[in-house]
């Protein structure tokens, strides 16, 4: 399926039931992950690891008008239409697919964690054992083959939507117009400073609500540290050997000379 | 205050330690990362592991930043002066940079305004190994640690910033081996045992010697009887 996909989260319509989170580790074939220990608290685990690729944050909020809410939001890889991963990736470890999904190659990856760097939401873990960055592939071999992602295909509340990019942005809307009544601050995130982003969501609040960046941008220091200090760092450093080799080879002469 | 009647002193045995272990942390941080910088450096991880490289970067770390901590009580003379002396930029040094780069073909060009205990040529690169070393200490730092301490949008630049000092680093550093060991080697062997001879001294840091005869740490007469020709 090489037509560009979108995964939707509706905020407003998760139940925090987790099913997909079991459904990402089973595809994945990912262990149990107790870096978290339990302290009486619904949160399963505190952030996503390498181990944990998708993660339902779960957050008590109390508004302005002193009502209480509880918020759910399933944290994961955006996989951005211009990834900080891949542009600032120095062993071209990770590939944006047809789909949109942004694939790490672990043959390529030796764990730098530059990826875990430039992302503007923090998404890759160094995985410390196997020394590869790790990230929700959005099941990507799961699309290639017509299907849906684990996730998506587990969600019993109709809250993770997947489909064609047109699709999707045409949902968002729907949803949205359905949540707007009740959440004036409602929006879609799909950032533009990231080049779009192929896990969409549709939040009853600000982004600033859920943990997300209101205006996430590429970082610019990835061009610049790929195209000016690599390339004039080499130079500078092949041009003071060669410079000092030639000055040596000078004064060997005129020392030779004044004998 | 002669050593055999031929050497002065110039650094203390814990400057010179101090100087030699930055001067491995450096190389081997340079080294054991160098496959992130150039492509061409690849088969260092195919070599020795990303890993195993990775974690010896950490530990040279560990120690480039231990080594002038340590440094404070075993050679706090040296940096004491060092730091004093780095942001001492005047005329002279000027004009020492002017006819400096024939000093890069081992000539010591006429003219030279005497100079002190550092010239004006080791004066940048302190600044510069100075400045780059703070630099790399604190990016390197968010680099290693800051993952959630600050954001990303800012840790992001500590890549660019920290490339650019290593590289600026170690351009300057092939520069300062060239004239240690080509253009002036009567020079290194202040890192050696902390002595210089007594010629080179008064022709490259004359001020210095003109000071340590004032003080009285070097008697005339016996500079005149090393200095005659």
């Amino acid at each position: 399926m090489a037509q560009e996909i979108t995964m939707l989260h509706d905020v407003a319509r998760c139940s925090a039931c987790r099913a997909c989170m079991v459904a990402c580790k089973q595809w994945h074939d990912l262990p149990a992950d107790m870096s978290t220990s339990f302290e009486g608290q619904y949160q399963s685990h505190k952030d996503l690891t390498s181990h944990t690729w998708n993660l339902i944050q779960m957050q008590e909020r109390i508004d302005s008008k002193g009502r209480f809410h509880w918020d759910f939001f399933k944290k994961q890889c955006m996989h951005c239409g211009d990834p900080a991963c891949l542009n600032g990736c120095p062993e071209e470890a990770i590939e944006k697919k047809p789909s949109g999904a942004v694939v790490i190659n672990e043959d390529k990856c030796v764990g730098c964690g530059y990826c875990t760097t430039n992302c503007p939401f923090g998404i890759p873990k160094v995985d410390a054992d196997r020394n590869k960055s790790t990230k929700c592939d959005l099941c990507f071999d799961r699309i290639e083959q017509g299907m849906q992602p684990s996730c998506a295909k587990t969600c019993t509340a109709d809250a993770i939507l997947f489909g064609t990019r047109e699709e999707m942005l045409q949902k968002a809307e729907e949803r949205l117009r359905m949540v707007k009544a009740d959440h004036p601050d409602a929006n879609i995130y799909n950032p533009q400073g990231v080049g779009g982003v192929h896990m969409m969501y549709v939040l009853p609040e600000k982004p600033a609500v859920y943990g997300l960046p209101e205006t996430p941008a590429t970082p610019s220091s990835i061009s610049i540290w790929k195209d000016f200090v690599r390339p004039v760092g080499q130079l500078a450093s092949v041009g003071a050997i060669a410079g000092v080799l030639g000055l040596t080879a000078l004064t060997a002469m005129r020392r030779k000379g004044d004998k | 205050m002669l050593v055999n009647k031929k050497y002065v002193k110039r650094h203390a045995k814990g400057f010179v330690y101090l100087h030699w272990i930055n001067a491995i942390c450096f190389f081997m941080l340079f080294l054991t990362a160098l496959p992130l910088y150039a492509d061409t450096f690849r088969f260092l991880y195919d070599m020795f592991g990303a890993k195993t490289l990775q974690n010896a970067h950490r530990f040279f770390a560990v120690l480039f930043v231990l080594n002038p901590v340590i440094g404070l009580f075993t050679a706090r003379g040296g940096i004491w002066r060092m730091f004093s002396e780095v942001f001492k930029f005047n005329g002279k040094d000027v004009t020492f940079l002017v006819k400096f780069p024939l000093e890069l073909i081992g000539k010591h060009p006429e003219g030279i305004p005497k100079q002190g205990f550092y010239n004006g040529g080791e004066r940048m690169n302190i600044a510069l190994q100075l400045a780059t070393w703070a630099a790399l200490v604190v990016s390197g730092a968010l680099l290693w640690f800051g993952d959630g301490l600050i954001d990303n949008s800012i840790r992001a630049w500590m890549i660019p910033i920290h490339s650019l000092c290593a590289g600026i680093g170690f351009a300057g550093s092939i520069g300062h081996i060239y004239l240690a060991l080509v253009a002036n080697p009567d020079s290194v062997h202040g890192m050696q045992d902390g002595t210089i001879k007594v010629d080179y001294a008064s022709a490259h840091h004359g001020e210095w010697i003109d000071d340590m005869v004032r003080e009285g740490k070097i008697r005339q007469k016996d500079l005149d009887e090393v200095l005659k020709p």
